[in-house]
């Protein structure tokens, strides 16, 4: 079984028949078509990229599969999600955003139509990072959040489970796990490692990069979510400095503790502390 | 997933046999034949069919749907079923009925076509209810009498109860024991009054003063959570609201859907398409078109610029309003358009209530973190019961 889950453009989706994928469009016509003839197992996601388009070919498809709606304009679009709820009562369906000023008015408004979120993250500035810890706050703490927001969510549950898991994979991004198919075809590193200059190693592209912050003994040598971050907020910027992502970090990480006890006293026998 | 589903709001009489102070509907005497509301149906299936969409249900409404006979309702349901198999669709129905039509001659198309089920309102006390020339007393009279008689041939009631300020005198507690204890009903759900339709005395006081509304809401939600709650009394929309903060998710009001266009539509006895049916009976400025002059039903919805406009509403909201930054967004998305319309001018403002929802919304969050903390998983060895 091929390792690799591809993300291609819905055009090449023949070339891939059999492989898990990723399947990218702006058409909602062209998805629906794919779901009618690919293997719903394989398909990791659909996603859409434009979100003006017309949803009524993928509400009347019969099959389904997870889809992924990728939002560029968080901030001025966010009134688009309205049109896009119908959606919630066929697909799972996640919304896929970049962390850039006013972000946030479009992860309210994702949750409270019950759709999961994925925040887009590069090395934000502290504006950003304030955004991003009131959207975490959020996230752990509002009781009409039921969906992911990731990466959040999945890093709260590794932290839970004590599972190793770090950013790249939940971000989607390891290329050890996934590979980005060019429109013209070409198998590449994702976008935003565009000037890794890896391609040839690609599986071992993070290995690479984590050995060498760490040899160059900079903040990554000393910080304890080395294991859990592996560098994510060091690209493309070493010299990035990441002391609000280890404040965000090690909220996540102080809510999974209080997490872990919650569920442990909720468990205890009648008669013992309970919260 | 549940599936796309579609609401059928049905009006297939526009006559009635009450004349209460409130009703927002201008009354007709418009009934619906048979042979349109066949046509009617395979209309809407078809529609269901091109949108992809498995479930309808039909909520049959009035006027006063007891003003045709029940053999009516036993010919349009086998018509109905059998276009329903034909098209491979599941149909449902739902009933409401102000019950002063009823009599044990309707038990059978209630079991057969609506499950032993209806839907009535009363409210307490009652001051706008009466038939023409008569009192709310009377009224409330006939309405026990028929409650009684149809109780007794195991039909399940559910009672809407729309408060009045007569009803802050009485109070929650004795609000909650006319309903559950004098009148045996174990489910009903309180509505808030608009002035929709044209006005008259009765609807110049709507919207209701908020600040009583909202202690008696909450009174009667810690009296239900006392004594109801768990002990096989639902009372709307607390027991929802309950369930939402407690598992996630929940059948909310259609005041409260994200966008109450998505999912419903009404039809009145002409064939007059709106949105709900105060839109139907007494907006005409907002009729979506009729479904029996359009060759589509499909291309109606799709094209009509009331339904777009209807549409647009949440979102202009999230824009104009304070609604994006409220902690309950979630729950209510502005609220409900006849009321906001009804009460301002304008569609795009939220709904009068909204001070009464979030204080409601609040109360019940607190009271579900409580109940929740009070779970605990059941431990087999200690001979705990599933």
């Amino acid at each position: 079984m091929d390792p690799y889950i591809y993300n291609i453009p819905a055009a090449l989706a023949n070339a891939y028949q059999g492989k898990r994928v990723i399947v990218r469009s702006h058409d909602p016509y062209e998805l629906a078509a794919i779901l009618a003839e690919t293997n719903p197992e394989n398909l990791y996601y659909l996603q859409l990229l434009s979100l003006e388009a017309d949803i009524g070919p993928l509400l009347m498809e019969g099959a389904f599969a997870p889809l992924d709606l990728v939002m560029s304009s968080p901030a001025s679009d966010y009134p688009q999600l309205y049109d896009l709820a119908p959606l919630n009562a066929k697909y799972p369906v996640r919304v896929t955003m970049p962390v850039m000023p006013g972000f946030t008015k479009a992860v309210r408004l994702a949750c409270s139509l019950n759709f999961a979120v994925k925040l887009a993250v590069t090395q934000p500035d502290p504006d950003l990072l304030q955004e991003m810890s009131e959207v975490l706050a959020y996230y752990l703490h509002h009781s009409t959040v039921s969906q992911p927001i990731e990466f959040f969510h999945s890093l709260l549950m590794a932290f839970v489970e004590e599972a190793p898991l770090n950013l790249w994979t939940i971000q989607e991004e390891d290329p050890a796990l996934f590979r980005y198919i060019a429109d013209q075809g070409e198998e590449t590193i994702f976008p935003r490692l565009a000037a890794a200059g890896v391609e040839q190693k690609l599986p071992f592209f993070l290995e690479t990069f984590i050995m060498k912050l760490l040899v160059e003994e900079g903040e990554c040598s000393t910080c304890k979510f080395i294991n859990t971050c592996y560098g994510y907020f060091k690209w493309p910027r070493k010299d990035y400095a990441c002391e609000g992502v280890k404040a965000l970090l090690k909220t996540v990480k102080k809510a999974a503790h209080d997490l872990r006890q919650d569920i442990a006293a909720y468990h205890k026998p009648s008669g013992e502390d309970r919260p | 997933m549940t599936g796309p589903h579609l609401s059928l709001i049905l009006l297939p009489t526009l006559r009635c046999n009450a004349d209460c102070d409130y009703c927002f509907e201008v009354k007709t005497n418009d009934s619906l034949t048979l042979d349109r509301l066949a046509l009617l149906v395979e209309k809407v299936l078809d529609y269901l069919e091109e949108d992809g969409i498995q479930n309808l249900t039909i909520y049959w409404q009035g006027g006063e749907v007891m003003m045709l006979p029940p053999e009516w309702y036993e010919q349009a349901h086998e018509v109905i079923q059998e276009l329903a198999v034909a098209k491979d669709k599941q149909i449902d129905h739902a009933l409401q009925t102000n019950l002063i039509g009823y009599t044990k001659k309707w038990n059978r198309i209630l079991e057969q076509m609506f499950g032993n089920n209806l839907g009535s309102s009363l409210d307490y006390p009652n001051l706008h209810r009466r038939l023409p020339g008569s009192t709310p007393q009377e009224f409330t009279a006939i309405w026990r009498r028929n409650l009684q008689v149809a109780q007794e041939a195991g039909i399940d009631i559910g009672v809407i109860s729309i408060p009045n300020p007569e009803t802050f005198k009485v109070g929650a507690e004795g609000f909650y024991a006319y309903f559950v204890d004098d009148l045996g009903i174990t489910d009903f759900q309180i509505n808030t009054p608009f002035p929709g339709g044209p006005l008259n005395d009765a609807k110049k006081t709507y919207p209701l003063e908020t600040d009583q509304l909202t202690q008696f809401l909450l009174d009667l939600a810690d009296i239900w959570l006392k004594s109801g709650y768990g002990n096989g009394v639902k009372v709307g929309p607390f027991d929802e609201l309950i369930k939402y903060f407690i598992e996630g998710n929940a059948r909310l009001p259609c005041i409260w859907r994200d966008n109450c266009v998505n999912e419903f539509v009404c039809v009145d006895p002409k064939g007059n398409v709106a949105q709900c049916d105060c839109w139907v009976a007494s907006y005409p400025d907002f009729h979506f078109g009729n479904i029996f002059s359009s060759s589509s039903f499909t291309e109606l919805l799709k094209n009509s610029k009331a339904r777009q406009y209807l549409q647009s509403r949440p979102r202009s909201l999230i824009q104009q309003e304070d609604c994006l930054a409220c902690d309950y967004l979630a729950l209510c998305h502005g609220g409900c358009p006849i009321r906001a319309y009804s009460t301002t001018g304008s569609l795009l403002t939220k709904d009068p209530y909204c001070s009464t929802y979030k204080s409601l919304f609040a109360h019940m969050e607190k009271h579900a973190a409580k109940l929740a903390q009070g779970r605990r998983p059941i431990n087999r060895e200690e001979g705990g019961q599933v």
